[in-house]
């Protein structure tokens, strides 16, 4: 299993460690609910090693993550990011990643559902050694700063310039002097930020940004809540609907593909997929609080007749109610209709239109603070 | 349900195909997922497209979104609740 880099770190505050596709994570820090409310209202601090990465030179690079990504990684100017996705030859998912411009480097961030020596593995196969990979899965540590005071915390380490940064972009910084590469992205639907520093410094740059916990609401949290707040806010989760759909076409990713390119890993297959049209897709689907069997792999009945399966489920605490997606036959996968749960008996399902809440950050403009 | 399902089409494919067309998107209507984010993430516009946007709604629909409720264009989904919402208003009005 790959160590977490800041195991020492979230150790201290107690934090629960657990295994996800052979790497160890910071499951949970505290309850569902304190971690859900550092996000929303001030920010949450997240062990993200394990998270894929590795880096190219530029001129060597791009041409491999071109022909590896569905997205036009050639398109992708300096100091900017590009997310998209990695496929298999059956066009199925293995990777929701990120790959950023950055002084004449490419870097890639992963999240995948391979571990980390099968994605390695992946790579190398595909001609990774020729464009000149590094891997930087040990030698760098990757930490993620989400939420609504996230900003405050970036702001504080490396000065007010960095709330010009708009999303998906990357700029390098220095940190306890040595460079560190800040990447203003995440899932949660509040402010994000990921920070790529030496794995020497893990320590220090995780006591940097606790040291604005109590001036702006944050502490640390585990990977599980992410999973409920990429929910509500509707990013995708390869760890949840991903995993257990794998086609990226009724997940609803055709916006991270170049449907102009040439071809990519797996670009036949979703191709000629997406000719044929789509029998399903995912919708998202709401619950009362007290129903019960609102969980992954639940049916949904219309009438007497399955529909489909819940495929992520959580509790939404701004909604007050259960929140999930559902694989349903695309003449029915419309927002505003009532199904039932487990039978044509169950309790009610109501299809809603996703994200379901208005972030915070939303309602912020960074570069007027 | 047929009629709801019927009435919401109708709204997502007109808004669809008036999107793809005022931003130029390189997508089919069919490839746009009704949850898509249209800012930031998702299609990733920005605050100029989001101009178009609120422009192809007034037009398309004959509906003003109010300066400041930029919740609405969370989703191609939120901009349709939106725009049946207003209708059904305006109908009952009426």
């Amino acid at each position: 299993m790959k160590p977490s880099l800041f195991r020492d770190c979230f150790a201290k505050k107690n934090a629960a460690f657990s295994e996800r596709f052979g790497a160890q994570v910071v499951s949970r820090v505290s309850d569902q609910k304190t971690e859900y409310l550092l996000v929303r209202d001030g920010f949450g601090l997240t062990d993200v090693s394990y998270m894929h990465r590795y880096s190219f030179p530029e001129d060597k690079g791009l041409d491999f993550l071109d022909a590896l990504c569905a997205g036009n990684v050639a398109k992708v100017r300096f100091g900017r990011m590009l997310h998209t996705f990695i496929a298999d030859e059956a066009g199925d998912l293995v990777a929701d990643c990120y790959v950023a411009n950055n002084d004449e480097q490419l870097v890639l961030l992963a999240e995948s559902i391979m571990d980390d020596a099968a994605f390695k593995s992946m790579l190398l196969s595909r001609g990774a050694a020729d464009a000149g990979m590094t891997d930087l899965s040990e030698t760098h540590a990757l930490l993620s700063v989400d939420g609504y005071k996230a900003w405050a915390v970036v702001k504080g380490l490396f000065g007010a310039d960095v709330l010009g940064l708009p999303y998906l972009s990357v700029e390098r910084y220095e940190f306890s002097g040595q460079p560190l590469s800040l990447f203003r992205a995440g899932k949660t639907s509040e402010f994000g930020y990921y920070l790529l520093a030496p794995a020497a410094n893990a320590q220090d740059l995780f006591d940097a940004c606790m040291a604005h916990a109590a001036e702006s609401g944050g502490g640390p949290c585990g990977v599980d809540i992410h999973n409920d707040l990429r929910l509500e806010g509707r990013f995708f989760n390869i760890f949840a609907e991903g995993a257990t759909v794998c086609d990226p076409l009724p997940l609803g990713l055709q916006w991270m593909i170049d449907f102009g390119k040439e071809s990519f890993c797996g670009s036949k297959a979703i191709f000629e997929r997406r000719a044929k049209g789509l029998s399903h897709k995912i919708i998202g689907v709401s619950a009362s609080a007290d129903a019960n069997g609102f969980s992954k792999g639940a049916a949904v009945f219309n009438g007497s007749r399955k529909a489909g399966d819940i495929v992520a489920a959580c509790f939404s605490h701004v909604l007050g109610a259960q929140v999930g997606l559902a694989l349903l036959p695309v003449d029915i996968a419309f927002s505003g209709l009532a199904f039932s749960l487990g039978s044509k008996d169950g309790p009610e399902v109501q299809t809603i239109s996703m994200p379901p809440i208005m972030p915070k950050s939303l309602t912020v403009k960074l570069d007027e603070l | 349900m047929q009629a709801a399902i019927d009435k919401r089409r109708g709204v997502i494919d007109t808004f669809k195909r008036e999107l793809i067309r005022r931003l130029n998107l390189p997508y089919t209507p069919e490839d746009l997922h009704e949850d898509v984010a249209l800012l930031g993430a998702g299609l990733g516009l920005d605050s100029l497209d989001a101009l178009e946007i609120v422009l192809c709604i007034e037009n398309s629909f004959g509906i003003k979104i109010p300066d400041q409720n930029i919740s609405v264009l969370r989703s191609i989904n939120t901009v349709v609740d939106f725009v049946l919402a207003q209708k059904a208003e305006s109908g009952a009005a009426a």
